[in-house]
């Protein structure tokens, strides 16, 4: 499957060293991809600030938070718990879903500022399909999200929070990887939409708060819908609330299907728009200002 | 056969009547040039002449909507893979990730050409070598200092074998000598490896006798050919009072478009 | 809202296979649970509710006397027992067939009791009238009469049958009675409230639980003695809300589960330490405990939320909830 002509250009004698890449072959693509992973893992681990901040803030959440509110969530067993819930088990998917959110859109901050210190054109100027590179790029945000995601459960174990079974682990993976997947396609598309995510302040106030609190992560939606009808329509659209519900019901071996498929759907549609955006034909980036109105 | 062919006779980059506005503000009116293999191509102009935004065509950040763009005689448009594949770029910003090691950065760039790993390393080990850097692979480039990384940059370029290499003011803000450095190191590309090289800058002083010279005002190219060219159209013997005359002859009305005709190499 | 099938009890040709090969891996799934059943007294609605151990669910629901509280089993397992309060009697039905066997008389107001180690004779408490009154549960005769405090409530009998200790809400007492003489021998002032008395299987620790009190007090069955008082606090809990009622002691005696009523938690103590080890959250004003017959699983009702909770003994996890009648009162598990 190649992309271009696999033999090398004989430009002039030059040195076996420099010979053009053979390929935009099948293996290439992998390697690609790899790539892409490798130095996201690589700039995560780096950044301890930001593996830090990724771990207490939920955790902050945790202990403190729902130690404070533990009393006053209603008692009710919904699904899929099978008995009453302390309320800090109740928020627990909820915190990995923010853990999510914020990775993906701090990925989407990061194209940004890619954009701007020119990181992005590098990977831009790869001779494979910008799909490729933006689904790859995706998937190294999620592998990111899983290992902050995992860190989380870990230290959750301990302050016994903890699923069911030990299986439960395992049957959130995919869960995991699909909300890690729509939360980063929400954050790419954004990226590409709005050039004025430098500010984190802002993102937090437009993006991540009205998210995270308009969702089943913190109460569940029928004590919300006693509440308030509106902010329980609201919330039941909400996609990440579907997030939430679909990483809920996973660690307890279940799949919650309405949230596998809005999850999916708004996950999809939200890649398709990034591709779309970031299509050098079809896309917004010619059109909107130009590189000297990037910097 | 004939692809190789055709790749050796095409030149390393051929752009022809492109036109690309934002908005109501045209960047580039019409614009056409060539860089062959194995020369090296000055792309003269002051800021804001254009040549961010015709590096951005080229490389496809986004696509030229009229005119056509070939990279060893594969259309961008058509051919994107090919042409970026046969494409090493050094940009004007720093492209560098500073938390990681320079080998790093140059594996991830080998990986996003699809150069496997031991392959990559081996690449990327070469490159350094003729960039005098292999020493500092292990070292973040945080470490180094602003020559040094732009020679990183352009070893990383190198990585992929192109046939074409572009630099985007690669010496701003760097000082006399690791210009002087930077330079003698692609000329020694071109003379080593017959790649050819579009060099865009608006210091006059990089620019040699055997050079070619491509000048960009206000996105029109105002004179293709040599440097000769350059002082013949400019009135003056030193290329930078010619350049600047020959930029101030724009702005006097109707005589940009009839000049240019003449001046074509 | 579980996706459980619905319960069904194995056909013969079942119960032969699994006899054979497969018992093993019946076994393992199931747990030795499997054919346990809970009855569960339900205080409002005048009913007990049939569990089956193995799937959970509610597979009848008996119509008894008016509000029933205390209940328990024959030591085979074949009988319970419920006292009917509202009735002044205690009811026997059959474990098996579900159906009334007998009734027996009990005094006014029974409210909790408790059996001899050897099946006979019953204790009750007769809330109402400051008596424990001793009834023959073959012949259906009251043996004798015994003047307690006010409010009688909480029955433990030591486990060699000789000592039986009954809880006064309104004195605030123990009092340790002789069984052969059915006189009381001492009397311990516990904290406010007593509900529950329970002995520990080696007989060296009796503990009572003072509801308003918010304690436990261990007392050393020989000397009399409290040797710990025993106090808990949970954070987010007000301590108006830990209220402890019902107490079981597992049978190698080394944890005891005490029920916190509206603190909606079951805790967890080490009957050596008396330290708590752990809460677990289960439903609303949990009062009284029960353990399956293997001790693998404790049993909570819980009467505001109108269900069981079941814990998992070995890992201390609360592994479900199971809706029954209005205000599950008692709870007993048989084989």
């Amino acid at each position: 499957m190649s992309l271009v002509d696999r033999a090398p250009v004989a430009l002039s004698e030059r040195s076996p060293d420099f010979l053009p890449a053979r390929d935009v072959s099948f293996g290439g693509y992998l390697v690609c991809m790899g790539g892409i992973v490798w130095r996201e893992s690589l700039r995560f681990v780096h950044q301890r600030g930001r593996f830090l901040s990724a771990l207490v803030r939920p955790l902050v959440w945790l202990f403190i938070f729902a130690a404070g509110f533990r009393a006053t969530l209603g008692v009710s067993i919904i699904p899929p718990y099978e008995t009453y819930v302390l309320y800090e088990v109740y928020i627990a998917p909820g915190l990995i879903a923010m853990i999510q959110l914020f990775n993906g859109l701090q990925s989407s901050l990061s194209m940004v500022y890619d954009r701007e210190v020119g990181a992005m054109r590098i990977l831009l100027v790869s001779p494979y399909p910008r799909w490729f590179l933006l689904v790859s790029k995706l998937v190294a945000g999620v592998a990111v999200s899983l290992l902050q995601a995992y860190a989380f459960l870990a230290v959750a174990y301990f302050w016994d929070v903890q699923p069911d079974s030990l299986w439960g682990y395992l049957t959130v993976l995919p869960a995991l990887i699909l909300s890690g997947l729509m939360l980063g396609a929400m954050g790419l598309a954004m990226s590409s939409i709005f050039k004025q995510l430098e500010n984190f302040a802002s993102v937090m106030n437009f993006v991540i708060f009205p998210m995270f609190f308009a969702s089943s992560a913190l109460y569940p939606l029928w004590r919300i819908q006693q509440a308030n009808v509106l902010l329980w329509h609201i919330c039941s659209y909400n996609p990440f609330t579907h997030a939430v519900e679909l990483i809920r019901f996973a660690l307890y071996g279940q799949v919650e299907w309405t949230s596998l498929a809005v999850v999916s759907g708004f996950g999809a549609a939200c890649l398709l728009a990034a591709i779309y955006a970031y299509d050098p034909s079809a896309g917004l980036t010619g059109r909107r200002g130009g590189p000297d109105a990037a910097k | 056969m004939s692809e190789i062919a055709a790749e050796t006779r095409a030149p390393a980059l051929r752009v022809s009547g492109v036109t690309h506005a934002f908005g109501a503000k045209k960047a580039l009116d019409d614009v056409s040039l060539t860089a062959p293999s194995g020369a090296f191509t000055a792309l003269l102009g002051l800021n804001g002449a254009g040549k961010t935004t015709l590096f951005s065509l080229i490389t496809r950040l986004y696509e030229n909507r009229s005119g056509a763009i070939a990279v060893l005689g594969h259309d961008v448009r058509q051919q994107p893979s090919r042409a970026l594949s046969r494409l090493g770029v050094v940009f004007q910003s720093r492209t560098l990730d500073l938390e990681l090691s320079v080998l790093q950065n140059l594996l991830y760039h080998a990986a996003l050409h699809g150069i496997g790993r031991s392959e990559a390393r081996r690449r990327s080990l070469a490159v350094l070598e003729r960039v005098g850097l292999a020493a500092r692979a292990k070292e973040k480039v945080r470490a180094l200092s602003g020559g040094q990384m732009r020679r990183v940059e352009i070893a990383r370029a190198l990585l992929h074998g192109p046939g074409l290499l572009l630099l985007d003011e690669p010496t701003v803000g760097l000082d006399i000598g690791s210009r002087r450095a930077i330079l003698d190191e692609v000329r020694r590309l071109i003379d080593d490896d017959g790649i050819g090289v579009l060099w865009a800058t608006h210091l006059v002083d990089e620019i040699e006798a055997a050079d070619r010279v491509v000048v960009l005002h206000k996105g029109r190219v105002l004179l293709e050919g040599r440097i000769d060219d350059l002082r013949a159209r400019g009135g003056s013997e030193d290329v930078g009072t010619a350049f600047m005359a020959a930029v101030a002859e724009t702005e006097r009305p109707n005589t940009a478009a009839e000049r240019k005709t003449d001046t074509a190499a | 809202m579980t996706t459980d099938a619905p319960p069904r009890r194995p056909s013969r040709t079942a119960r032969l296979l699994s006899a054979g090969a497969a018992a093993a891996a019946l076994l393992a799934f199931a747990g030795p649970a499997s054919a346990e059943k809970i009855f569960v007294s339900n205080e409002r609605d005048h009913t007990m509710s049939v569990i089956d151990g193995a799937t959970l669910k509610v597979v009848e629901t008996i119509k008894t006397g008016r509000r029933p509280r205390g209940i328990t089993a024959s030591p085979d397992g074949k009988l319970i027992y419920v006292c009917t309060s509202d009735d002044n009697r205690v009811e026997v039905y059959d474990s098996t067939t579900h159906k009334l066997v007998k009734t027996l008389p009990s005094g006014p107001d029974p409210e909790l009791f408790v059996l001899h180690p050897s099946g006979n004779p019953l204790y009750i408490a007769n809330e109402d009238d400051n008596m424990v009154t001793i009834v023959d549960v073959n012949t259906a005769q009251k043996l004798a009469e015994v003047p307690v405090g006010v409010e009688p409530e909480g029955m433990g009998i030591s486990p060699d049958g000789k000592i039986l200790v009954n809880t006064s809400e309104t004195t605030s007492m123990a009092h340790f009675i002789d069984t052969a003489t059915n006189q009381i021998v001492e009397n311990v002032v516990v904290d406010s409230r007593p509900r529950v008395a329970e002995f520990r299987a080696d007989n060296k620790q009796v503990w009572v639980s003072a509801e308003v009190g918010g304690t436990v007090s261990v007392i050393d069955p020989a000397t009399h003695q409290i040797l710990k008082k025993i106090t808990f606090e949970i954070p987010g809990v007000t301590a108006e809300a830990i209220q402890p009622v019902g107490v079981k002691i597992t049978k190698d005696g080394k944890t005891a589960f005490v029920a916190l009523g509206p603190a909606n938690r079951v805790a967890v103590v080490d009957t050596e330490t008396f330290a708590v080890k752990k809460y677990l959250l289960v439903g609303q004003r949990v009062w009284q405990l029960a353990f399956s017959p293997d001790e693998s699983r404790l049993y909570t009702t819980n009467g505001n939320s109108n269900d069981i909770s079941i814990v998992d003994v070995a890992s201390d996890k609360v592994t479900k909830s199971v809706t029954v009648g209005r205000s599950p009162w008692g709870a007993v598990a048989v084989p």
